[in-house]
């Protein structure tokens, strides 16, 4: 299911632009969404999902137009969303709440939406809480739940704005090894500052910055734009010029990862870049320069 | 919309607080009237004795329940599953009806084993037959237009002012509303757009109750001559103003939302 997005402005009340002209094309298969805070990546999330309606611009969801009703329905039918700061009902259990959410969806035969819950919550890891009352869940325990109910119509789109935001590293990376099977023919867009995520599960990327698209290409792609601008330095003094990318103490002073448009010292080596590097460079190159004080 | 109905019933039934409340009312009544429910309970005249019952039930229930629904709607906001649920394909419009119609048929029920608790009793003690007849007819034209009302103004007002807010006014309005006589000061008590039920209530020859025009109120072209006619017309208008209310709160959160 392709996305094509053109020219699409978002501007809340007081004038605002969480997005200013976006042009975006994502193609079936799993892609990632970077950008900083602020960026617009929850706003494109939430036009996506039928939540907002754009200012301006165009945006068509496998041929149908969700600035429209019809194509807003259309689109949510094949849908599964999960929201950056997902909520449940705490007076339900797991399993109701997800038969509950799957009424909605359109899962109307009984017998075959408890099967599908039933598997949900299989997949997720909550079979034996299910008959618990989602009051007592922990944070990452209700973002299983909430995780199962994007899973639930066997959606062709699916949209997740920090998904694996609070969980453990193990569920994390079982999470993320799902999403990448889940893509296969679907369309599955990932919203992320864990940088590694995408690094570990999309061929193809885009990054946003106040609004606009300022990358669009491959994993590979963004960590070149790192190329020749990583360096290791080991210094008692303070840290190198640059953005910082790790700091760890060593017996001769601090070792320093950095990501610097020029090498930040004599004694500066250069290192193979990561996905990480490319995003920061390219943040180097692109933010807005600071004003003159 | 029936998905919205069976989980916001089921949620609302399992709220301790409204089972805690319900308790309280109960034995306030019981405590402050226990004289009349004995005189009540002995008194033959079936049908003044269910709208008497009803009365009793009216003066309270409804204002506990009003405070009780209050954040039914915009919890769903607070607490982080509306983007879930507007992602649905699912109708707006029709999760608010069912959303609605759960909690008014979660207080319902409550209201309604008190209600006919009282009833089964007494008719096999003292009222008869009719009495069952008399109790229906009192459950439907004065108990559930006034829960139909309230649940109606407790959805929709806390999207405007803050839940805790809307509560201390609503109780407020209430009792002005419903308990204030017309000629002491302006009021929507004793006219057809009372929630509490004047005009059905006066038919059932309850006494004590106040409807029609009253000399020297304002307002009183809302109070027009009690006859089974305007208890209808009354009932109606409740009705419309509940479905108007809706209205008007899927409009609100359709704007807020886009």
């Amino acid at each position: 299911m392709r996305i094509d997005i053109t020219g699409l402005t978002k501007r809340y009340r007081g004038g605002v632009a969480a997005l200013d002209g976006l042009d975006l094309t994502v193609p079936t298969g799993m892609f990632g969404l970077l950008g900083a805070n602020g960026a617009g990546k929850t706003t494109l999330m939430r036009i996506l999902a039928g939540l907002l309606h754009p200012t301006a611009g165009e945006v068509r969801v496998g041929g149908h137009d969700v600035t429209t009703r019809a194509g807003r329905r259309a689109v949510q039918r094949t849908l599964g969303y999960l929201p950056q700061d997902v909520g449940v009902y705490p007076d339900l259990t797991a399993r109701e709440f997800l038969d509950y959410v799957a009424l909605l969806k359109g899962l109307d035969d009984g017998p075959s939406r408890r099967r599908r819950v039933g598997e949900l919550l299989e997949v997720v890891g909550l079979t034996s809480e299910a008959g618990r009352r989602l009051k007592g869940y922990s944070g990452g325990m209700r973002r299983r739940v909430g995780i199962a109910q994007a899973l639930l119509a066997d959606p062709r789109l699916l949209i997740v704005d920090e998904p694996t935001a609070g969980l453990d590293p193990e569920e994390r990376i079982r999470f993320r090894t799902l999403l990448a099977q889940l893509a296969g023919d679907r369309t599955v867009l990932l919203s992320t500052h864990i940088v590694d995520d995408v690094a570990q599960t999309c061929r193809e990327l885009a990054v946003l910055s106040a609004g606009r698209q300022v990358f669009r290409g491959t994993v590979a792609e963004l960590t070149r734009e790192a190329d020749g601008h990583v360096w290791s330095v080991v210094t008692q003094g303070p840290a190198p010029a640059g953005t910082v990318v790790s700091a760890v103490p060593e017996e001769s002073g601090m070792r320093y990862r950095v990501v610097a448009a020029d090498r930040p010292g004599a004694d500066a080596e250069p290192l193979r870049p990561t996905l990480e590097d490319g995003y920061l460079a390219l943040n180097l190159r692109t933010r807005p320069a600071a004003p003159a004080r | 919309m029936t998905a919205a109905l069976r989980y916001e019933c089921r949620m609302m039934l399992r709220k301790r607080s409204m089972w805690i409340a319900l308790g309280l009312i109960t034995l306030l009544l019981a405590g402050s009237s226990a004289a009349q429910w004995r005189d009540l309970f002995h008194d033959g005249d079936a049908r003044r004795v269910m709208g008497s019952v009803a009365l009793l039930l009216n003066i309270f229930l409804p204002a506990g329940y009003g405070c009780l629904i209050a954040d039914r709607l915009v919890r769903d906001d607070r607490l982080g599953v509306a983007p879930v649920l507007d992602a649905t394909p699912a109708s707006p419009a029709g999760r608010l009806a069912g959303k609605y119609l759960g909690v008014c048929a979660a207080v319902v029920l409550p209201m309604a084993l008190l209600y006919f608790g009282w009833a089964v009793p007494y008719a096999a003690v003292t009222g008869g037959w009719p009495a069952v007849g008399w109790a229906l007819a009192g459950f439907a034209t004065v108990l559930l237009p006034a829960v139909l009302v309230v649940g109606a103004f407790a959805l929709a007002v806390p999207l405007l002012i803050p839940a805790p807010l809307f509560r201390v006014l609503f109780v407020g309005y209430w009792f002005w509303g419903n308990s204030i006589t017309a000629d002491v000061m302006p009021t929507l008590a004793q006219s057809v757009l009372t929630p509490i039920g004047a005009y059905p209530l006066a038919l059932f020859g309850v006494e004590g109750v106040i409807a029609g025009p009253q000399p020297g109120a304002t307002l009183n072209f809302l109070r027009p001559e009690v006859t089974t006619a305007t208890a209808g017309l009354s009932i109606g208008l409740l009705l419309v103003l509940a479905a108007l209310t809706l209205c008007a709160a899927h409009a609100v959160r359709a704007r807020t939302t886009r």
